[in-house]
């Protein structure tokens, strides 16, 4: 339960090596962007405390001075590059399917500059000590709908063409992902999490996955793609069979 | 009626431990401001006594005055001063985890969503989140096995932590233990809408390999290893000096050189007769095919 610094649920983001530097220049401009109010906010608390008479408060009110800094960075830049997305998405707009993995494919090659602008805010996102305002909340402005109840704090899922519903809780170091790279294959298809559902610690959710509602699913199982788990049901095993139904 | 329980959680599955975000977890804002209160008022004596040996004026008096040694600190004032925040922090939040645990005393068992236990169970995670977040975050590795021990969990010698999940309380580590990367030693499993907690023993001199699972109620005796990959049921009893594999665990190897354990692997079914065998030990290397 207690998410040592190194295992922060961060988004799987990979970019393809072939086109990593020649797009670096969105990587910089989002993360300078993303550090312009945050040097504002910093600038006006240094110029507004900085004085005989607020000389303690400057010092006090430091450690939310900190608090605030991490969010404001983590905020514009989750801005930054939702905006920058949504000019992207005009040009190409993201689909499912299964495509070649060359940079010929333009939705490969889309896949990757989507990757190469969402990396620093989910980074951002996940390296936050604070609990709050964590991956949930980052990943419902890259459009991933997840339900009100719902824990997935601890888990690596994949920030878009993923669903989840309420209620639900997804176990640590559990992986879902909506890609996946088979030689020259690649594979984008959404992935649905009904309501209620229980997935335990280290699964994997494997694209096309459909689980529906109150399936639980035991640990240190993984789903085969475009699998459908039934409702109010156990899954388990290597891939995940029906264990028992209610 | 608990023991029927009990075994109703035998037959099902291994979930997962959550924790809902309460109110109560703005607790981390208070650990944060006191964190950097102490840290303040430490770094205004020092520049202080500082001022006065350069100067010969002080612009805060302490009352006592500075001496040349103060020099020396120099040196550690930057590296100090980030764990002096951090133990600060563990010190302050392990006095409200005892002051938690008196009010509600930690138990086992199973618990229904909202109950007391519960709530408080929330309450402990949330105070004990922060400070070992800071303590592993930070690279020194004995770090956090200070901050376990400050928080009730029994951590043994000479032992190592790597980077895993471990739930603090109900959790019991033996002299020369290693854990592995990426593990999760669960006290706590939710199962439905209720919470099941059990304590966690790890004898002295295991290794836990990594990606592993350890469940509550297991118990790993001496000398005992679990392999890589594998999770333990509730309840699970790993016996020493064997090497225990398996999703969840059904084989046992002999440690022993690799080629030797390949040949000799033999699968430990479920029932009396056969525990009393695994009890001996003898028979282990009668079955090999």
């Amino acid at each position: 339960m207690f998410q040592p610094a190194s295992l922060k649920g961060e988004s799987p983001v990979p970019i393809d090596e072939r086109i990593r530097n020649k797009y670096l220049i969105l990587y910089i401009v989002i993360i300078i962007l993303s550090f312009i109010p945050c040097s504002l906010f910093e600038f006006w608390y240094v110029y507004y405390f900085w004085s005989e008479s607020f000389f303690w408060t400057f010092f006090l009110l430091l450690p939310f001075n900190v608090l605030l800094a991490i969010y404001i960075v983590q905020f514009t830049a989750t801005l930054t590059s939702v905006l920058i997305l949504k000019v992207v998405n005009l040009i190409h707009f993201p689909k499912e399917g299964n495509f070649k993995r060359s940079l010929e494919d333009r939705d490969y090659l889309f896949w990757n500059i989507r990757n190469i602008i969402k990396k620093w805010p989910l980074f951002v996102m996940a390296s936050n000590p604070f609990p709050w305002f964590k991956n949930r909340f980052t990943l419902r402005f890259f459009g991933v709908k997840i339900g009100k109840k719902t824990i997935c704090d601890n888990s690596w899922i994949s920030s878009e063409l993923v669903s989840i519903g309420e209620n639900v809780i997804i176990g640590m170091n559990s992986t879902v992902l909506s890609f996946g790279i088979e030689q020259d294959n690649f594979i984008l298809k959404e992935i649905r999490v009904g309501n209620d559902v229980l997935i335990g610690a280290k699964c994997v959710i494997l694209p096309g996955t459909v689980i529906k509602r109150n399936v639980r699913l035991s640990a240190h199982s993984y789903t085969k793609h475009n699998a459908v788990l039934e409702e109010d049901s156990i899954y388990m095993g290597h891939p995940a069979k029906l264990k028992k139904t209610e | 009626m608990e023991r029927e329980e009990d075994s109703k959680f035998e037959m099902e599955i291994i979930s997962t431990s959550g924790v809902y975000k309460t109110p109560f977890s703005l607790i981390i804002i208070v650990q944060l401001f006191i964190g950097g209160l102490v840290l303040f008022f430490v770094n205004l004596w020092f520049i202080n006594s500082l001022y006065y040996l350069l100067t010969g004026s002080q612009f805060y008096s302490f009352g006592f005055k500075a001496e040349w040694y103060y020099w020396l600190l120099l040196p550690l004032n930057i590296y100090g001063n980030i764990f002096l925040f951090v133990f600060t922090i563990i010190v302050f939040s392990a006095g409200i985890f005892r002051l938690l645990n008196k009010l509600s005393q930690p138990e086992e068992g199973i618990f229904e969503r909202g109950s007391k236990d519960w709530n408080y169970m929330h309450r402990r995670f949330w105070t004990a989140f922060f400070p070992i977040w800071l303590a592993r975050a930070l690279p020194l590795p004995w770090l956090d096995i200070i901050a376990y021990r400050f928080f009730g969990t029994r951590v043994g010698r000479s032992v190592v932590l790597y980077e895993g999940y471990i739930d603090p309380l109900f959790v019991e580590i033996g002299d020369f233990t290693m854990t592995s990367l990426n593990i999760c030693i669960f006290s706590h499993l939710i199962y439905q809408d209720k919470v099941h907690i059990k304590k966690v023993k790890i004898g002295n001199a295991c290794v836990v390999g990594p990606h592993t699972i350890i469940s509550p109620g297991t118990v790993m005796e001496d000398f005992a290893v679990l392999g890589v990959n594998s999770y333990t049921k509730i309840n699970q009893n790993l016996k020493g000096n064997l090497i225990h594999v398996g999703t969840p665990v059904s084989m046992t190897l002999p440690i022993q050189s690799v080629e030797e354990s390949q040949q000799k692997a033999v699968k430990v079914k479920e029932g009396p007769e056969n525990s009393k065998e695994k009890q001996n030990g003898t028979n282990l290397n009668l079955k090999e095919g």
